[in-house]
């Protein structure tokens, strides 16, 4: 999976630094947004006449059910969680290579192509992917909590949905029910799926809450899906039974061996590593109690007995507790944790199903407005239209709730954080901090460019004086460089690309960088092999060795014909020289990794110090 | 009724026979072939020159391809030692092809990581000086002998890594193909063969140019001269001992006026090698003595100026043919680290040891049964220059 490594260090300071700084601006635009709307929703309460505000919509409103309180703010405080998880220095750049990748890595090829093509959207976009991933969280999650009833309610828990799939896919790469040794000791089917679960029975109607039935599907679909993973514990040939296999750990010891290694507080690893060692002593006694325990739960589950269930309830509760703590290892530290994992949803579940099967059903009047479904759409159309003059919006929000001025505010914070990741997926160039994390920023300069005459890969005669009026982007390239020259080359195109509309008003130009090779043919070929000769405003220079050599010094570059089979040492430059000739940007070129993630970035930065200038002009 | 069941039996009889193909053995289909042909030798070699003799080694011993540089020695003619003449500019992790051009020397630099395309650089003065030629707009392929100068006008005849064969003039900057794979493959000659693989480019010592390959159909050597614009077999007869096994030629070289081709006959422990050399244009050829590979096939072969044909197996053992008329002989145990032997004037032998960055040069004089460390050479290798 190619794309998803930038080669970054996943603590790069000029990465983490960008992300600290984004999610600051982002946090004063959030704090914004809540300050606005609610002061625009105190002055609007002020400006109605006494008496007027309404009191909430006509008809009686059923109480919320303690199940569904239970999920919806549990799973609001989980997702707010997960979102300050997110927020951790390392994410931008390591959750890509560090979570994505290796959790996708046994999975099917299918299943990593798709997780490759969003693990490449992060990589080119780090910042914004990471922030987006926090707001988006914590919006979900502050809505949640807010809109306790009603549609917008609903809605809170259909954006669960949403995004808890979107995770699941990309970020849990199905929730690994694909790849091999799936086990519900380890988290299948995957967090994600599990707080999709959730946001869809907080998204079921109200009509939904009032009877006992949905408490005895949600139990017997966990009844279900336990049995089912009682059934793939105890499958023999899977290695659950062995604590150890000859010299080699079993596959249940291996996990927990390797959850151990995860940075983590020395007590809880050392809990862990003690469950290991117990589990490689003990390992056919520790997954008989699993398959025995999941097997029994999912069966009392499906009897629908809340006699029966109750006790068995308490000890799934117990069990996911301390799976939770010594196996699942609590999930998120190690600065790439992502959430909680998925032992506290999964009890969470249990215990709502269980609520809503025994809870009273909640009493509700019938909406008073059934017969608006009778009403003619000239009528509907017609209140529509009333509800969105001045003085029906002025009366909707006097009458809202906090909760549903603080759900709008959470809607802000999720368009906030979706809004520019959007925006960069449009982009078919990665981010130019990517660039400068790995050489730094260019550095800005204004005075003349050194002087050039030498001649273009067709024979034609090019000066620097000739291109005067234009920018000129200019670089060094080694015709017969192995590595960085044609990776340069490409960020060129790329960048002539980006600029096809300014083309009559930029000029990209490369200098021979070899003092060997300084025939056109080499020129020609290098233009060949990296697609230049479609680029109409490309101009490759060479000439005669002193010629070159004498630019080189000009612009201060280095030259090594060095022994032993060596391509010649030079370094990565390029300079940005504005329409008087003068010199206005020196970038260090070195394309480092020279990763797919990191490739177009260079050709971002070209671009940008093009448009700069351009706008300038 | 009887006569009509019995006209049944033998047309059934009839179709059995000719399924079974009438009790001969049948080529076996190029896929087949393709598949048990025997991997080609090493681009470390070495060849006889006019001016000298030229070895080429990799180096380097790392586990990262682009951290191993292919090294170029050069012992001029009537000197003892070995020089290192690799030559500058360009990276050649991905391996050297020489072709002597009469006083000169090319090099031909195969591409490596992002590079794409092969430069050439040629010397005439035993490699102290480079001079960079026009490159060649495509990938030389992965043989020693995929490079060839016409002995009076020096064109160029290259063979690509697509099969392809292109043909330049001196300057070199223009570069025009002379046949492909497909094509020779489809002539009367080729199709004769079962040519499924290119493996050496050379010209006659009358400026004629040779193609070789691999034959599908036994008995068959894969040498092809381009006789008046039409491709015509010209390779040995192969004995009547190997006919039934298809016959690949692994190299094909001119040197000192004679052509010498190696053939492997055969693969795995069946493999045997053959030398060949024909003075006048591949009309006439002169065949060693077969020699049994083992398991083994071959990992580098070298030539020597009066058509000495020296070898290294891929499981160690070495063999020297003198040249026409003489026996193969075995040489004592190549020391450690052996890449390529280099047969030198006056019957001596030399063998280049690599480890890491440094090559040892071991003597095997005539008559001698042990092998005597000459001259030692430390390469300055830029470690990740090309990483």
């Amino acid at each position: 999976m190619p794309g998803m490594n930038s080669g970054l260090n996943i603590s790069d300071p000029t990465v983490v630094a960008a992300f600290k700084a984004a999610l600051l601006h982002q946090g004063l635009i959030a704090l914004a947004i809540f300050a606005v709307l609610g002061l625009a929703w105190v002055s609007v309460r002020a400006w109605m006449p006494a008496g007027q505000p309404a009191t909430g919509p006509p008809g009686a409103a059923a109480a919320e059910p303690s199940w569904r309180r239970l999920l919806r703010i549990s799973f609001g405080l989980i997702w707010i969680f997960d979102g300050i998880l997110q927020a951790q220095p390392k994410m931008a750049v390591g959750l890509p290579s560090q979570v994505i990748e290796p959790t996708a890595a046994s999975s099917p090829a299918w299943v990593q192509h798709v997780v490759n093509w969003a693990g490449t959207s992060w990589s080119y976009h780090p910042m914004q992917a990471g922030a987006a991933a926090v707001w988006i969280q914590v919006g979900i999650g502050i809505w949640m909590l807010a809109a306790a009833r009603g549609p917008l309610s609903r809605l809170a828990g259909l954006a669960g949905v949403g995004w808890g799939l979107i995770v699941w896919v990309f970020g849990e790469s199905f929730g690994g029910i694909f790849a091999p040794g799936l086990t519900w000791l380890f988290g299948a089917p995957g967090a994600a799926l599990l707080y999709c679960a959730a946001g869809g029975l907080i998204a079921l109607p109200e009509r939904a809450w009032r009877t006992r039935r949905l408490g005895q599907l949600t139990l017997a679909g966990t009844g279900l899906f336990l049995a089912g993973m009682a059934v793939l514990q105890a499958w023999p040939g899977r290695g659950f039974w062995q604590g150890t296999s000859g010299r080699h750990a079993g596959t249940l010891t291996g996990m927990i061996t390797s959850m151990a290694g995860t940075p983590q507080p020395r007590v809880l690893s050392s809990w862990v590593s003690s469950f290991a060692g117990f589990t490689a002593a003990h390992g056919f006694a520790v997954n008989l109690v699993a398959v025995a325990a999941l097997a029994l739960t999912g069966i009392v589950f499906l009897t629908g007995q809340p006699r029966l269930i109750r006790p068995a309830l308490i000890g799934f509760a117990v069990l996911c507790l301390a799976d939770w703590v010594l196996i699942e290892d609590l999930g998120f530290f190690g600065g790439l944790g992502t959430d909680p994992n998925s032992m506290i949803p999964m009890a969470l579940l249990g215990i709502a199903g269980y609520l809503a099967l025994t809870g009273a059903p909640a009493v509700a009047a019938e909406p008073a407005a059934v017969t608006q479904d009778q009403a003619g759409w000239r009528a509907r159309s017609g209140r529509t239209l009333d509800r969105i003059r001045p003085a029906a919006v002025r009366s909707t929000v006097a009458a809202a709730s906090i909760q549903s001025v603080a759900s709008v505010g959470a809607i802000g914070l999720i368009i906030l954080g979706a809004a520019p990741m959007a925006a960069a997926q449009a982009s078919p160039v990665a981010d130019t901090i990517l660039a400068q994390a790995i050489d730094g920023a260019s550095a800005p300069v204004n005075y003349p460019a050194a002087g050039f005459s030498l001649t273009d890969q067709d024979g034609r005669p090019v000066s620097l004086a000739s291109l005067r009026g234009k920018i000129v982007l200019l670089g060094f390239l080694d015709p017969v460089c192995t590595s960085d020259c044609p990776l340069m080359g490409q960020e060129f195109r790329q960048a002539g690309q980006l600029l096809a509309a300014d083309r009559a008003h930029v000029e990209l130009v490369a200098v021979n960088y070899n003092p060997i090779d300084t025939q056109l043919g080499y020129l020609q070929a290098f233009d060949r092999q990296e697609g230049l000769n479609s680029v109409p405003n490309w101009l490759y220079l060479t000439g005669t060795r002193a010629q070159l050599q004498q630019v080189w010094h000009a612009y201060g570059l280095p030259v090594e014909v060095l022994p032993a089979g060596s391509m010649i040492g030079h370094g990565d430059y390029a300079f940005v020289i504005d329409q008087r000739g003068h010199l206005r940007q020196e970038l260090d070129f070195d394309p480092g990794p020279g990763t797919t993630a990191t490739r177009s970035s260079f050709a971002a930065e070209l671009t940008d110090a093009a448009q700069h200038l351009l706008a300038q002009s | 009724m009887i006569a009509s069941r019995l006209l049944a039996a033998v047309a059934a009889l009839t179709a059995a026979v000719a399924l079974a193909g009438c009790g001969t053995t049948p080529a076996p289909p190029v896929s087949a072939a393709a598949a048990s042909a025997p991997p080609p030798p090493s681009l470390a070699t070495s060849l006889a020159t006019a001016g000298g003799t030229w070895a080429e080694v990799v180096m380097g011993g790392s586990v990262a391809r682009h951290d191993n540089f292919w090294q170029l020695f050069a012992r001029p003619a009537g000197a003892s030692r070995w020089n290192l003449v690799t030559p500058p500019g360009t990276a050649d992790n991905g391996g050297l092809i020489l072709a002597a051009a009469g006083p000169s020397l090319i090099a031909g630099f195969r591409p490596s990581q992002d590079l794409t395309f092969s430069p050439l650089s040629a010397t005439s003065d035993n490699g102290r000086a480079w001079s960079s030629d026009s490159p060649l707009d495509a990938p030389l392929a992965s043989a020693a002998d995929a490079l060839a100068a016409a002995p009076a006008s020096e064109n160029l005849l290259a063979l690509l890594s697509d099969g392809t064969a292109m043909l330049a003039a001196p300057a070199y900057t223009s570069w025009k193909t002379l046949t492909t794979l497909r094509t020779l493959a489809g002539t009367p000659a080729g199709r004769h063969c079962g040519l499924h693989a290119l493996t050496a480019v050379a010209y006659t010592p009358s400026g004629l140019p040779l193609m070789a390959g691999t034959c599908a159909r036994p008995g068959n050597a894969g040498i092809f001269a381009d006789r008046d614009g039409v491709w015509q077999a010209t390779g040995p007869a192969i004995p009547a001992t190997l006919a039934r096994r298809p016959v690949a030629v692994i190299r094909l070289t001119r040197i000192a006026g004679q052509i010498t081709a190696l053939l492997v006959a055969g693969s795995g422990h069946d493999a045997t090698l053959l030398a060949a050399w024909s003075a006048d244009s591949g009309l006439h050829w002169m065949l060693s003595p077969v020699l049994g590979l083992g398991a083994g096939g071959v990992a580098s072969a070298s030539f020597g100026a009066s058509g000495t044909v020296a070898m290294i197996t891929t499981s160690g053992s070495a063999e020297l043919v003198p040249g026409e008329r003489s026996p193969w002989r075995a040489l004592p145990a190549v020391p450690p680290g052996t890449a390529t032997l280099a047969p030198g004037p006056g019957g001596t032998t030399d063998a280049l040891a690599v480890r890491r960055g440094t090559l040892t040069v071991w003597q095997l004089a005539p008559g001698h049964s042990s092998w005597v460390r000459t001259q030692t050479i430390v390469v300055p290798i830029q470690y990740g220059s090309s990483g």
